[in-house]
């Protein structure tokens, strides 16, 4: 899959476009089988998890990476997502599907109203801004206890309603292996829509704002409004991946959205490689199954997570991105080298 | 009434006093670097525990382990300056070294949450039993005295510093201009250094009175940071008078909003104002004098 990681050639050849649709390919049929390899219930959640960051870190990274927006508010609007999506159907009886998407859009349009909010901020402003909001949106979660039961959180959400196609089995999402090809399709479709976003020329307006935000807009870029709609996507992804996180765990708490896990989003983003979309995916996959696998160590996931992010700025700060281009470059000189047989 | 206000007033200056520790030595490193040091919330509960450590396992002075904690805070200052800013200057980045030690603090608190555990520290300053009375009904613990006392000092001796010495001069040429500095025969790394020491010293020694006042546990310097973030803000990034303003005043909004509205909205105030803040005066209370330095 690391091919799509490298930065897109001046010249694409229909090779290299050819290969990217097998990636693609590749990467369904590992979604489709890995139910199948995968049977153990707590793995099989595992897997649903990983699913959920992978939504969370593609759209940090298309405002950190590709805007250039250090957003730590992801929490808060992951948050906003589930909670707005759960009240929905709880309180109002919205069917699922419309409850989702309407959670998508209030993260989304919170994500916006942030960041006109903050738009003439830049840098550090901008990233302790959306700490506050992070701050205030956990706070209002634990405070409004008429509307969110507070820290005593909602129990029994149901996952999403069973489907029902014709001439088909009835698909229910009570069982792992259909939430997580459920979620994980999601997660997927995102990666494509994004995918087609940053290879447009859309990608390489943002990518100019977070250059120099002065020499693109003296090119005519109106640089608030593709801030504004760079946080306007992230955001609605992070809703999305509340809204299963919610119907998938079943129980809210304000706690589950803390500013902690917008730090854990940014480790995974930071870790696979700000600025690429597989990176992320990368990232979010070796964060959240390595810490799985050290599970016998006890508490040290989080520890792990913060020795991850500032080796990785410190030494690494192209992530694993970086790394798999430095590794596959010395494997491909090491193979010219044996050819011509000196040069090095 | 007019009694509990006064004595929400006391009670508010003491915290914002000590906010205004934590938060100057933010502002100081902005003020030289233009970065943001994260890991400076952990400095603060890293001061709180070696306080507590050198007081009830070594049977130390509580006034002596302020100093301790000064001291622990200067060399961590030094430890994060020396493996995490110093390395990534060269590259330049706006944001990398802020994500970095972000890192860091993920894990000095997850590491101290291993070592310590989530039970808070009963952390009892012997001066926190004995109450000076004052006028009107109102009290003062010693310990919120010294508090204020030790804070006022330190702050005097820092304005002092960085207005009458040479160091001082230094250090603020630095915060001016990095590279004209340079040319005048200042070495700016060393005074950056300085910077560092001089903050999370403040910081430690902010932790080491927070401690009794404070829930203390591997998270109770994070949620003094995020107010000393809103401070800064409010006080204008790198202006030492508008910090220690805005430090008082986020002090007394918490404790009145704590007595007359609800606790629980202490921090939607705060922040609410800090947001309100960004949207309408972004260079702070006081207007920023010097062009901004980027």
């Amino acid at each position: 899959m690391s091919s799509e990681g490298r930065p897109a050639l001046p010249v694409l050849t229909n090779r290299v476009r050819i290969s990217r649709r097998g990636w693609f390919l590749v990467a369904a049929a590992i979604i489709a089988l890995l139910p199948f390899v995968i049977q153990d219930s707590y793995w099989r959640t595992n897997l649903i998890v990983c699913a959920i960051n992978i939504m969370l870190a593609i759209g940090l990274d298309f405002i950190l990476g590709y805007a250039g927006q250090l957003n730590l508010g992801h929490s808060a609007f992951y948050g906003i997502g589930a909670y707005a999506s759960t009240l929905l159907i709880m309180k109002l009886g919205v069917p699922f599907w419309m409850a989702f998407v309407l959670g998508m859009v209030l993260s989304s349009m919170s994500g916006m109203a942030l960041s006109i909010f903050a738009v003439r901020l830049r840098g550090h402003y901008l990233a302790i801004a959306s700490l506050g909001f992070a701050v205030i949106v956990h706070q209002v979660l634990l405070n409004w206890i008429s509307l969110t039961q507070g820290p005593l959180g909602i129990y029994a959400i149901k996952p999403p309603p069973d489907i029902a196609l014709p001439g088909l089995p009835i698909i229910s999402f009570g069982s792992t292996a259909n939430m997580f090809y459920l979620v994980a399709s999601f997660a997927f479709l995102f990666y494509l829509l994004l995918d087609q976003l940053v290879r447009s020329p859309i990608g390489e307006t943002l990518t100019a704002i977070r250059e120099d935000e002065i020499s693109a807009s003296s090119f005519g870029i109106n640089c608030t409004a593709w801030k504004v709609f760079a946080f306007g996507i992230g955001s609605a992804l992070a809703g999305a991946a509340g809204a299963f996180y919610a119907s998938f765990v079943g129980t809210l708490v304000p706690d589950a959205f803390i500013i902690t896990e917008s730090f854990t989003i940014l480790a995974m983003v930071i870790v696979g490689g700000m600025g690429t979309l597989i990176g992320p995916v990368w990232g979010a996959i070796l964060l959240t199954m390595l810490p799985e696998l050290l599970r016998g160590f006890g508490d040290l996931r989080l520890v792990f997570y913060g020795a991850a992010l500032t080796l990785v700025v410190l030494f690494m700060p192209g992530g694993i991105v970086q790394a798999a281009q430095i590794f596959r470059a010395r494997l491909g000189r090491l193979a010219t080298a044996t050819d011509a047989g000196m040069r090095r | 009434m007019l009694t509990v206000a006064l004595q929400q007033g006391i009670n508010g200056i003491v915290f914002g006093s000590l906010y205004v520790l934590v938060a100057l030595g933010l502002t100081l490193i902005y003020g030289v670097l233009v970065q943001i040091n994260f890991a400076h919330a952990d400095v603060v509960t890293i001061g709180a525990f070696a306080a507590y450590f050198f007081t009830f396992a070594f049977g130390g002075n509580y006034l002596i382990s302020i100093g301790v904690a000064l001291m622990v805070g200067a060399a961590l200052g030094w430890l994060v300056n020396a493996a995490i800013f110093a390395p990534l200057r060269e590259r330049g980045s706006e944001l990398l070294p802020l994500i970095a030690t972000i890192g860091v603090s993920i894990l000095l608190q997850n590491a101290m949450l291993l070592w310590f555990g989530p039970i808070p520290y009963a952390f009892d300053s012997p001066y926190s039993n004995k109450v000076i009375r004052l006028w009107g009904g109102t009290f003062i613990t010693l310990q919120n005295l010294i508090i204020v006392l030790v804070s006022a000092l330190t702050i005097v001796l820092l304005y002092a510093f960085m207005k009458f010495t040479m160091m001082g001069k230094a250090l603020r040429a630095v915060a001016q201009d990095r590279e004209t500095a340079g040319l005048m025969g200042i070495n700016p790394n060393q005074l950056i250094m300085l910077t560092f020491v001089i903050a999370s010293a403040l910081a430690g020694m902010g932790g080491a009175m927070l401690g009794p006042i404070l829930v203390l546990t591997p998270f109770a310097g994070t949620s003094v940071i995020v107010k000393a973030f809103a401070i800064v803000i409010i006080g204008g990034f790198g202006n030492v008078e508008g910090t220690i303003i805005a430090g008082l005043l986020v002090g007394l909004i918490e404790s009145y909003t704590t007595q007359f509205v609800n606790p629980g909205l202490t921090d939607i105030v705060v922040f609410t104002l800090l947001l309100l803040m960004l949207a309408l005066r972004p260079t702070g209370l006081i207007a920023e004098k010097r062009e901004e330095n980027v």
